[in-house]
């Protein structure tokens, strides 16, 4: 470590511990997932920057949302995104979770993540490279040490909001994994 | 081209008001009435086209039908038929092709989803791919799709 990091360092422990442990959920959404396994594997190699794949939500604190993302899935990700623990930062990944990219007129797919979401950064293109998660995550970094990574407060302190969003487009989820809603005849 | 003529001969020889077109070496379409669909489908199986890869719908808006067509694959003559059948657009209802290929209840399902064809005899004509859909069924060409987006998702106000 840099002699000069040492009292950012001492000032915030936490944030120096959780910067180097970002924890990738493996969730998989769309075709943007395509890009993942040469980003976590030997050709890109993201443990460089500390990031790998964690296989169940509650082990995780990153959550990328590679690319469109349907109303089947968002129902998921929400799940997912409950149940992570603090902190938790979400990456868009690819155009379609900015404004519904190529999808902007589906029927069945959502056009504004962040109505749903707090997101924490873009990662714009269609695809983007795998190079630009790197970006995406030294980004991060700097997020995170300036204290601006914040979205999972905000979303305690907006719940409503991202509630009334997420009941508008999914008015039968379930507010907790079990809870008995109102069926109608959804068989799967 | 010897043996798809020796196949035009037999769906011809079993089947009434088929319209058999050898397209080119290894493509065939045939062309029936919705009602001897199912009965075309085990003639063609006992022919040797025991592969039925897909079931895909095209909406016909202007002629007011739903076209369905069956694509059959045959590995012992390497050659793929279509299997073409015309219904009413409104209330179209046809006969469900599971005795014949099994796994067709998963195509009929999804077409009954995306196109409302009613299947006779599919028991599982439930929601499969769209999350409690209340709309009507959105492949077809008169679903106002940006309307539905519009409402559904609301409208992002231009920032200019």
């Amino acid at each position: 470590m840099d002699r000069a990091d040492i009292a950012k360092t001492l000032k915030s422990p936490a944030n120096w511990g959780q910067k180097y442990s970002l924890w990738a959920v493996y969730f998989c959404t769309g075709c943007g997932v395509i890009e993942i396994p040469p980003v976590i594997t030997s050709r890109w190699d993201a443990e460089r920057f500390g990031v790998l794949p964690m296989a169940t939500p509650r082990q995780g604190n990153l959550f990328l949302i590679t690319g469109y993302v349907s109303l089947k899935t968002m129902g998921a990700i929400i799940r997912t995104y409950d149940q992570m623990p603090d902190p938790k930062y979400v990456v868009g990944f690819g155009s379609c979770p900015v404004n519904g990219g190529m999808y902007w007129d589906s029927y069945n797919t959502i056009k504004h993540l962040d109505k749903y979401l707090p997101v924490d950064g873009w990662i714009a293109g269609c695809m983007p490279r795998p190079e630009a998660i790197f970006v995406a995550v030294v980004h991060l970094w700097q997020m995170i040490d300036k204290g601006m990574a914040t979205g999972y407060q905000k979303y305690k302190e907006n719940y409503e909001y991202y509630e009334r969003n997420q009941r508008e487009i999914l008015p039968h989820l379930p507010k907790f994994a079990g809870e008995k809603t109102e069926a109608v005849g959804q068989t799967l | 081209m010897m043996r798809e003529q020796e196949i035009k001969k037999a769906i011809e020889k079993s089947t009434d008001g088929a319209t058999v077109t050898v397209l080119k070496k290894g493509r065939i379409l045939v062309t029936v009435p919705a009602a001897a669909a199912v009965s075309t489908l085990i003639c063609l199986k006992a022919v040797g086209f025991e592969h039925l890869s897909a079931i895909s719908c095209t909406d016909w808006l202007e002629q007011g039908e739903l076209e369905l067509v069956y694509h059959l694959w045959s590995y012992q003559d390497k050659v793929h038929l279509m299997l073409k059948t015309r219904l009413a657009r409104e209330n179209p209802q046809t006969v469900t092709a599971i005795p014949v290929f099994p796994h067709t209840q998963t195509y009929e399902r999804e077409i009954h989803e995306m196109y409302g064809v009613h299947f006779e005899g599919n028991p599982r004509l439930t929601p499969f791919l769209l999350e409690h859909w209340e709309g009507p069924p959105p492949m077809r060409r008169d679903f106002q799709m940006r309307d539905y987006v519009k409402e559904k998702f609301g409208v992002e106000e231009r920032i200019s």
